[in-house]
C-alpha cells in the first residue's frame, strides 16, 4: 500500500526574498518571478534548498523532513496530491478500503499492521518493471508519484535504494530518448514551434529528468503492507508518517531561466509526466480501458503458475521448508520468473501446490530407491576421507557434520563395521582389490549391468560395496568400463514411456519461457505506445492553450483599437468646440 | 505450553528420529536458533505482558510447521510426528484444538482459557472480524495474536 508521508504544515509560508514577487499561473499554480534578475520558479524562493548538484544523501530522513516541511511545493509530489485533491474531492476514497489487513495467526516479517491508518489520497496507477533488478518494479502513482516496489519482500521505497539505481536510470534515460523523439515530433506537427524552441524543450525535459534523477532517491521506505492491495489497486492512500523527505529540486528552479506561459505548458507537461499521469486520465476520461502496467496483458495463469514452480525448482528450494524460509532467504527475487505472480498470495498458492507435488514425488523415487543402499554415501565419504591414520573415533569426530555420518537409517556399529574393513583392505595389494573387484562385477546381474550401463549410473548394489571403493577410481574406473563392453545389451523393458514424459515436461517448459520473453517484450511495446498517445495528448493541450492566448490577445488589441478610436473621436470633439 | 525445545536434538537420551526428519532437520534448527533468540531477547524496554509474544509466535510457528507437514501435506510420518511432538517440535495440544471446526487458527492454548482472562471470557483476538466494530485495531493480551477466528 502506498501511503504519503505529506504533512500540512500550518506554518506560514516565510516572505519571500526581496526582488521576488508571486503570481498565480493561468493554470492555476502559483509560481514566483524575480523581476531584477528575469528568474521565474514554481519553488517558492526562501526556503533552504541544496544545490541541484548535490548527490543523494542517506540522511535522517525525520531531520530532512522538519527542514523542508514548512513549505508546501507543488515540486513535491505529496504536495502536489493535496493541491490536486482539493480540485477533486472525489479522489479522496474513503477510509473504509484500508481494511485489508488479514487477521489470523502470526505472520512473517514486516507484516506493518502498528502503522497508523493511512488516509487515502493516492493509489498506485502503473508499474514498470526494473530492467535488470527484478523483482523490483517502478510504480507510478494515480498522482504521479513513483516508487520502488520489491514484491518479494513488500517493500516499497521513495528513494530508490542503491542497488536498483541503474535499472531506475536506465528506465528514466530510455524514457528521456522516447521524449526527446515526441517532442521533436511534436515540432513538426505544430507550425507555430520553430525548430530551435522544440530542441530547447527537449534539452530542458532532459535537464529536469536528471534533476528529478538526484532528487528521486530518497531512502525512505513507503510500507511493507501486504500486496494484495497492490493487485486490486483498490485500497491505496496517504498516512500522516513524517518520514519522507521532500524532494527538493523543482524543475523549474534547475532552469533558472525566463519562462513565458509556453514555459510553463511545458513545465506543467514535464510535472505531469514527473507525476505519471497516465493517458487514460489525460485525454479518454475511460481509465478502465487502459491496461495496468503488466497485469493489463493477457499471460496464461497456468504458464505463470508453472513458471513460478520452474524457478523453485531450479533455485533447489527444499519443499519441506516453510514458506517464510523462502522469503526470509529472498534468492528467488531477482529472477523475472518471481514476478510472474503478482501477488505474494497467488506465490504462495502456487507454491503451496508446488510442495506438495514435491513430496509426493520425492516420497514416490524414495520408494522406489529404498532398496537403494544408505551405504552408497557412506562409502563414498569412506573412499574420499577415510585413512589408516585414523582410528574410527577420531574418524568420527572428524566427519561428524557429514551428510552420510548423520544419516539416521545408518547406525554407528554399521559405520564402525565398514570403516574396519575398508582400512584394512587399504593394507592389501592392488592385485587382490583387482580381483575382487572382477569378482564382483560378475556377480552383478544383467539387468543391472549391461553395455548400456554408462559409468555414472552403476548400479547400487555395486556402489554401496567394499570392493568397490576399495581401489582408486584411475584404476578401478578403466576395468569397469572394459568390462561393460565386454557385456550383451539389456533385458528388454519398458523404458521409452518414461523418456517420452520427460521430454513432454522440456517441451511445455521452453514453450512457457517463450511466452514470458514474449510477454515483457510486448509489456515494452505497450509502455511506448502509451507515451507515444500521452505526447499526442499533451501537444493538443499545448495547442489548445495556445489558441486560448491568442483569441485573448486578439481581444486586447481590439480593445485597445476602440479605445484609440474613441481617444480620436474625443479629441475631434475637443477641436471642434467652441 | 508444553516444553519448548530450542536448539536441535538436545533432550539427552533421545531416541534417534524416524526416517525422514533428514528432510526438516534444517528448517528445525532454524526454527530453534529463533526460538532461543525469542528466549533470550532482552525486555527492559517491553511490557512485562508482551515479554513472552516472541516465544508465542515461534512457537506457533514450529507447531504450524510439523502440522502442515503431517496434516496437510503428508510429507511426514506417523512415526517421526509423534516423535516430533514428543520432543518438543510442537505443541500436541494446540495442534489437537486446530482439528476441531471453528479452531483452526488458534493462536495459543492461553486465549481459549477463560479463566486467565480479565473478563471471564475468550481472548478478543477470537472474535471474528465481522463481530468487531468497523476496523478496531485488536491484539491480544496474551501473545499478541491480532486475530485467530476460523472466519477471518
Ligand atoms: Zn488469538
Ligand atoms: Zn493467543
Amino acid at each position: 500500500m502506498l501511503k504519503s508521508t505529506y504533512k500540512p504544515s500550518s506554518a506560514l509560508p516565510p516572505p519571500l526574498p526581496p526582488g521576488w514577487s508571486e503570481h498565480k499561473a493561468p493554470t492555476g499554480h502559483t509560481y514566483y518571478y524575480n523581476d531584477s534578475t528575469k528568474e521565474s520558479t514554481y519553488h517558492r524562493p526562501g526556503a533552504q534548498v541544496p544545490p541541484t548538484s548535490q548527490p543523494p544523501q542517506p540522511s535522517n530522513p525525520h531531520a530532512s523532513f522538519s527542514q523542508y516541511s514548512s513549505v508546501p511545493k507543488l515540486s513535491d509530489p505529496a504536495a502536489a496530491n493535496a493541491f490536486l485533491a482539493q480540485y477533486d474531492p472525489a479522489r479522496q476514497r474513503p477510509a473504509q478500503s484500508f481494511g485489508q489487513h488479514g487477521r489470523g495467526g502470526y505472520r512473517g516479517p514486516g507484516d506493518g499492521r502498528d502503522r497508523p491508518r493511512p488516509q487515502p489520497v493516492d493509489k498506485p496507477k502503473s508499474k514498470v518493471p526494473i530492467p535488470g533488478c527484478e523483482p523490483w518494479i517502478l510504480v507510478y502513482t494515480k498522482y504521479g508519484r513513483r516508487f520502488a516496489y520489491n514484491p518479494a519482500k513488500n517493500a516499497s521505497y521513495w528513494r530508490m535504494p542503491e542497488k536498483i539505481m541503474q535499472g531506475v536510470l536506465e528506465l528514466d534515460i530510455n524514457g528521456i530518448k522516447d521524449k526527446a523523439s515526441g517532442a521533436q515530433a511534436d515540432g513538426k506537427e505544430k507550425p507555430g514551434t520553430t525548430g530551435p524552441e522544440a530542441k530547447d524543450a527537449a534539452e530542458v525535459e532532459e535537464a529536469e529528468e536528471q534533476v528529478e534523477l538526484g532528487s528521486d532517491y530518497e531512502e525512505v521506505e513507503v510500507t511493507d503492507d501486504e500486496d494484495e492491495e497492490h493487485e486490486g489497486g483498490e485500497a491505496e492512500g496517504d498516512d500522516q508518517h513524517p518520514s519522507k523527505r521532500q524532494r527538493t529540486e523543482d524543475p523549474a528552479e534547475a532552469m533558472a531561466a525566463e519562462f513565458n506561459e509556453d514555459d510553463i505548458a511545458d513545465q506543467l507537461r514535464a510535472m505531469g509526466e514527473d507525476y505519471g499521469l497516465d493517458p487514460g486520465e489525460y485525454d479518454d476520461g475511460n481509465p478502465d480501458a487502459w491496461p495496468e502496467g503488466a497485469e493489463g496483458l493477457p499471460f496464461s495463469d497456468a504458464d505463470a503458475r508453472e513458471l513460478f514452480k520452474d524457478l523453485l525448482n531450479d533455485y533447489g528450494t527444499n519443499p519441506y521448508s516453510p514458506w517464510e524460509k523462502l522469503i526470509e532467504e529472498g534468492r528467488v527475487f531477482d529472477d523475472a520468473r518471481y514476478t510472474v505472480l503478482s501477488t505474494m498470495k497467488a506465490r504462495k498458492d502456487v507454491w503451496e501446490e508446488w510442495s506438495r507435488e514435491r513430496i509426493h514425488i520425492l516420497k514416490e523415487q524414495r520408494a522406489k530407491e529404498e532398496k537403494k543402499d544408505p551405504r552408497i554415501p557412506y562409502m563414498a565419504l569412506l573412499q574420499q576421507k577415510a585413512s589408516p591414520k585414523l582410528y574410527w573415533p577420531e574418524f568420527k569426530r572428524k566427519y561428524r557434520k557429514e551428510g552420510p555420518m548423520r544419516d539416521t537409517s545408518l547406525n554407528d556399529r554399521d559405520r564402525e563395521k565398514w570403516y574396519r574393513e575398508y582400512i584394512n583392505r587399504l593394507k592389501q595389494p592392488q592385485d587382490a582389490l583387482k580381483k575382487d573387484l572382477m569378482a564382483l562385477l560378475r556377480e552383478m546381474p544383467a539387468r543391472a549391468l549391461n553395455n548400456k550401463v554408462l559409468l555414472e549410473s552403476l548400479p547400487s548394489q555395486m556402489l554401496a560395496d567394499v570392493r568397490y571403493i576399495s581401489l582408486d577410481p584411475k584404476t578401478r574406473d578403466p576395468l569397469v568400463e572394459a568390462y561393460i563392453q565386454t557385456l550383451g545389451p539389456p533385458p528388454e523393458e519398458a523404458e521409452a514411456e518414461e523418456d517420452e514424459a520427460s521430454r513432454k515436461a522440456r517441451e511445455d517448459r521452453r514453450k512457457r519461457e517463450k511466452a514470458l520473453e514474449e510477454r515483457e517484450r510486448s509489456v515494452a511495446e505497450e509502455k511506448r505506445r502509451q507515451r507515444r498517445q500521452l505526447e499526442h495528448g499533451k501537444a493538443a493541450l499545448r495547442e489548445e492553450e495556445r489558441e486560448l492566448e491568442r483569441a485573448m490577445q486578439v481581444g486586447k488589441k481590439g480593445l485597445q483599437s476602440q479605445l484609440m478610436a474613441a481617444q480620436e473621436k474625443s479629441g475631434e470633439v475637443l477641436v471642434t468646440s467652441p | 505450553m508444553p516444553a519448548i525445545r530450542s536448539l536441535g536434538s538436545a533432550a539427552r537420551g533421545a531416541k534417534k528420529p524416524p526416517a525422514g526428519f533428514e528432510d526438516i532437520r534444517d528448517d528445525l534448527e532454524v526454527f530453534g536458533i529463533k526460538m532461543k533468540d525469542a528466549q533470550n531477547a532482552p525486555t527492559n524496554n517491553v511490557p512485562k505482558h508482551q515479554a513472552q509474544w516472541p516465544v508465542f509466535q515461534v512457537a506457533h510457528q514450529r507447531s504450524r510447521y510439523v502440522y502442515e507437514l503431517y496434516y496437510d501435506k503428508e510429507a511426514i510420518s506417523r512415526p517421526l510426528y509423534e516423535w516430533l511432538l514428543k520432543n518438543g517440535y510442537a505443541d500436541a495440544m494446540l495442534i489437537a484444538k486446530w482439528k476441531k471446526q471453528g479452531y483452526e487458527k488458534l493462536c495459543c492454548l492461553r486465549c481459549i482459557q477463560t479463566k486467565e482472562t480479565n473478563f471471564q471470557s475468550t481472548c478478543i483476538c477470537r472474535v471474528p472480524k465481522a463481530q468487531l466494530k468497523d476496523e478496531q485495531d485488536v491484539q491480544c493480551v496474551s501473545c499478541g495474536c491480532r486475530g485467530c477466528a476460523s472466519s477471518d
